[in-house]
């Protein structure tokens, strides 16, 4: 489904405050069997962090190795493109986590 | 002790599976009409019709799906179609029986359909996200991505291993088995389970419940002057949400709507756990139906995988026996069905029809069904009175 460019941009304020924040993994799965816009990416990690702030976080793990896929594994909120967008569709970035 | 007087008349459901030449109209008609004819009824003798539904907007383009399934019934009574993920059909239930207790309606059928098989497999998984919210959507966790981490979770906290899970789908398929409108009625083995494709760590195919085609129908009463020969009444209807998501809750290996659907329940019934002899589990995944068990009393806190590995909830060999439908692992899982068709299934336990998978004097049963990652649960209570 297209994404509404309106809801993109309701959105930016929201990422742009959790850029550059770390935390640490509690949780993590892959993702073997994606949605029709992760398919292009499958598989890949998906990890609930608990921030430093102490709020808990939900996205996905980018530039990791194996060894990273572990509870306690400290990671920063980094602003990649999300997911594969139609042809139509507004480009999309969002917040996803990288090990530190 | 119940106050509520509601007693079932009829019920029906259609084969479980991938149903390529059945239309959801098809479906529909062949539950409802069933399920009167079980009844004694006639289509114009029910008040009103509820349907539970997840799907059929996002995947059939249908947005008015209670007035469609109104045609198939034949007539023209007020008709609604409620809407939570997975627990549809036992939302619409739950409603229909408000409506009961209200004085508002005295006879009324509820049926759960859904059809999931015309579509591919990443638009199903696509549209079940829908019942997700955004953050977890955004993430790119998919619905058994969501129920990984708890698997996840739930083995660390209490040193499961993945073969104590693979031991539900194992149980469950051996239901199955015993089931001929089940999707699946061959049993299965650990070790199967264990070679199965991941689908997302730690769960594997074997798993996760079906993508299914069915319906099913129940008609229910407040009307005491209608007599039916095995009677059952409904003696307790609950519903709890939770937030949306999972990620921003405090556990992740128990889920509160559960607990407080279950527990408003049991005080409805005047019942503890271990009255219930026969219970309809949602088990989309195996970790589901072990953290159910424990959510609902029946097991201690991280007893549940291992209670269900040695047979405490098998047919035949365990004492609250769990999901004899093969429950939606086995029997198959459409969605907005599925909590109708737990109802279809404690009915025939406890009218003692149940065939090769009569749980032996069953009186008291319980129907679990689970929205999502456990944003709602509706939990409802059977007696059987013969």
């Amino acid at each position: 489904m297209k994404t509404s460019p309106v809801k993109l941009w309701r959105r930016q304020k929201d990422i742009i405050s959790v850029i550059g924040k770390r935390g640490k993994i509690l949780l993590w799965t892959i993702i073997r069997v994606p949605a029709k816009s992760f398919v292009d990416q499958a598989p890949y990690p998906v990890v609930i962090v608990r921030m430093d702030d102490g709020k808990k976080m939900v996205g996905q793990l980018v530039d990791y190795e194996k060894e990273n896929l572990v509870a306690g594994q400290k990671v920063q909120a980094v602003l990649r493109r999300l997911k594969t967008e139609g042809k139509e569709d507004a480009i999309y970035y969002h917040i996803k986590f990288k090990p530190l | 002790m119940y106050s509520m007087k509601i007693n079932i008349l009829g019920t029906a459901t259609t084969k479980f599976g991938e149903l390529w030449d059945v239309s959801p109209r098809e479906l529909a008609r062949e539950a409802m009409h069933d399920a009167l004819d079980a009844s004694g009824l006639k289509p114009f003798q029910v008040d009103a019709l509820f349907v539970g539904n997840m799907l059929s907007g996002i995947l059939g383009n249908q947005t008015n799906l209670a007035s469609l399934i109104v045609e198939e019934l034949g007539a023209q009574v007020p008709a609604f179609r409620l809407e939570g993920a997975c627990a549809s059909g036992g939302l619409a239930l739950h409603n229909a029986i408000n409506s009961l207790n209200a004085g508002k309606y005295k006879t009324v059928l509820v049926l759960g359909l859904e059809k999931m098989t015309d579509h591919s497999q990443d638009e199903i998984t696509s549209a079940l996200s829908a019942a997700g919210s955004d953050e977890e959507r955004m993430a790119g966790a998919t619905f058994p991505g969501i129920y990984a981490l708890m698997a996840q979770a739930y083995m660390r906290e209490y040193n499961i291993d993945e073969e104590t899970l693979a031991t539900i789908s194992v149980k469950n398929h051996y239901h199955g088995s015993l089931n001929p409108k089940a999707q699946f009625q061959s049993p299965i083995t650990v070790a199967d389970v264990m070679k199965s494709p991941k689908i997302a760590d730690p769960l594997k195919l074997l798993d996760c419940s079906p993508v299914s085609d069915g319906a099913s129908a129940v008609v229910i009463t407040s009307d005491s002057s209608i007599k039916t020969k095995k009677p059952v009444s409904i003696i307790a209807s609950e519903v709890a949400t939770d937030t949306l998501s999972l990620y921003n809750r405090k556990s992740f290996t128990s889920l509160s709507a559960v607990v407080n659907a279950s527990q408003k329940a049991y005080q409805e019934a005047g019942l503890k756990p271990t009255d219930v002899d026969v219970a309809e589990i949602h088990d989309c995944f195996s970790i589901s139906e072990a953290i159910a068990v424990e959510d609902l009393g029946f097991s201690k806190k991280g007893e549940g995988a291992k209670d269900i590995a040695k047979n405490k909830m098998t047919l035949f060999k365990g004492k609250i026996i769990c999901n004899p439908s093969g429950g939606l692992k086995a029997c198959g899982h459409p969605v907005g069905a599925t909590g109708i068709k737990q109802i279809v299934e404690i009915t025939e336990q406890l009218r003692g029809e149940a065939g090769k998978r009569q749980v032996k004097s069953a009186k008291i049963g319980l129907a679990h069904n689970v929205g999502g990652s456990g944003a709602v649960a509706a939990i409802h209570i059977l007696k059987g009175n013969s």
